[in-house]
């Protein structure tokens, strides 16, 4: 038996798979290599000062991540890799536009970490960059539906991090499947206005969630690596 | 404007001003060149455009403020106040921008845009302050447009982004407990120095609970800070950049 090479297999995979839904599922599904259990954006912090100590606060927070802080502006960073933007410029501003050492190695760890197994999978070439980038770039490089893809990042966004307060504050499994159910909305709202949007359109106003990552550094004790 | 070095001292190269934008240099003791901005139309509003742009040449020392703070006042509708604001320093130069507080009125529209970029061994410490409405005067800020970009280049590279965008009932979106808490003043503070991150822990131990400070690299030192009103934020403030600079700060910062 002869091995495949990385091409033959791709072609190999995408014969057997031409169902782009059922890929984007694939790569936001929490069994997809990118290790994205480890990370808490700054949750942690939250959590151990008591800000966020039960479901409704732990909602109300991941809204603001959502609308005012990286959810946004990494929904606009993606569409634009998705849509042909000027990957170099991208890569650079993504990494530039985190408020602290962990955010930053939050978004290039996971990014690198999901090139990876992408081109593992795929074949593609994918940059290991920022992680809204390179998942931008994968859509492109797989003809992937850009609308729904952003929607499904914004939610895995969230669910992940819903997770992480399940296991911190902690939250009934239930209450974290109720909270990720109640900002779906939010995240179709988000990906409909990022695929209109420009480049100048990033940003937002989340100062105390950058202060909860800068403070996650000196945590006594952390579950989380940001 | 540019700083040059001239017998250890820093002094002034280029000069051209026009329109409200004045310079003022006032003498100081320091062998470092104090320049004081002036927006002689006493504030910005719609339609209003500001550029400055100033560079320490190699091996100058130049610290910048401003006379007052900026006042951005209501605006009419789809027409934003512009500030563009390009700082530079060269080899061995050392570029300290510290304007005094912006103050955004209700109704205020604001597009601003402020870029530094640096050679590799350049030093830098800036600090941008904003407050949302005169609290003084009970009045909040319950319309805003709010565009506020920071870009630092060390060597031609980008190593950190602000992008800060605020639409609407900025009062009701501050007053969220995962926003501001309530917080009507902000701070952003960014300091560049060869080893600067070898200060985080002294820094850190210095801040109050609603402040956090970062080492985005060996060289680089980012610092956000909230506060219930620009009195309370000027007390925690100007420690933290008194020590940072490493001297006395422009007169406008001394409490």
């Amino acid at each position: 038996m002869t091995i495949p090479t990385a091409t033959a297999r791709m072609a190999m995979l995408t014969a057997m798979t031409t169902d782009p839904h059922l890929i984007l599922h694939q790569l936001f599904s929490p069994a997809f290599p990118v290790g994205a259990f480890a990370w808490s954006h700054g949750l942690e912090t939250a959590i151990q000062d008591g800000h966020v100590s039960g479901g409704e606060s732990a909602e109300d927070w991941l809204r603001t991540a959502l609308e005012f802080g990286a959810g946004w502006s990494d929904a606009v960073l993606c569409a634009q890799a998705a849509t042909g933007g000027d990957l170099d410029e991208l890569e650079a501003l993504a990494a530039a536009l985190s408020p602290s050492s962990e955010r930053r190695a939050e978004t290039l760890e996971q990014g690198a970490a999901f090139a990876r197994a992408v081109h593992g999978v795929w074949g593609a070439e994918i940059p290991e960059t920022a992680y809204p980038v390179a998942v931008g770039a994968t859509f492109k490089a797989l003809g992937l539906p850009v609308r729904d893809g952003l929607r499904l990042y914004l939610q895995s966004f969230a669910a992940n991090l819903t997770s992480a307060a399940v296991r911190l504050v902690p939250l009934g499994q239930t209450e974290g499947q109720r909270i990720t159910l109640a900002l779906m909305p939010l995240c179709a709202e988000l990906a409909d206005k990022a695929m209109a949007a420009e480049l100048d359109d990033i940003g937002g106003f989340a100062p105390m969630l950058d202060i909860q990552s800068q403070r996650h550094e000196t945590l006594y004790s952390r579950v989380f690596r940001s | 404007m540019t700083a040059k070095r001239r017998d250890g001292r820093s002094v002034i190269g280029d000069l051209a001003m026009s329109g409200s934008s004045k310079l003022l240099f006032p003498r100081v003791a320091s062998s470092a060149l104090e320049a004081v901005y002036l927006n002689s139309s006493g504030g910005v509003t719609g339609g209003d455009a500001f550029d400055l742009t100033a560079e320490a040449l190699p091996g100058a020392s130049l610290r910048m403020t401003t006379q007052a703070g900026e006042r951005i006042y209501r605006a009419a509708p789809g027409a934003p106040g512009r500030v563009d604001t390009k700082l530079s320093a060269g080899d061995g130069a050392q570029l300290i921008w510290l304007p005094q507080e912006t103050i955004l009125f209700d109704g205020a529209a604001l597009d601003r845009r402020l870029t530094f970029d640096l050679a590799p061994d350049a030093r830098l410490l800036a600090s941008e302050v904003l407050l949302f409405g005169r609290e003084a005067m009970g009045e909040t800020v319950q319309s805003l447009f709010l565009r506020d970009r920071i870009d630092l280049r060390i060597g031609g590279e980008l190593v950190f982004a602000d992008r800060l965008r605020l639409d609407g009932d900025a009062s009701e979106v501050l007053s969220r407990f995962n926003v501001a808490n309530g917080a009507l003043a902000m701070a952003s503070v960014l300091c560049a120095a060869p080893e600067v991150a070898a200060r985080l822990d002294a820094l850190r131990d210095a801040l109050p609970e609603t402040a956090g400070a970062t080492a985005l690299s060996d060289d680089l030192i980012f610092l956000r800070l909230l506060a219930p009103n620009g009195f309370a934020l000027r007390r925690s403030l100007i420690p933290l950049l008194k020590d940072l600079a490493g001297s006395d700060l422009p007169r406008p910062w001394m409490l």
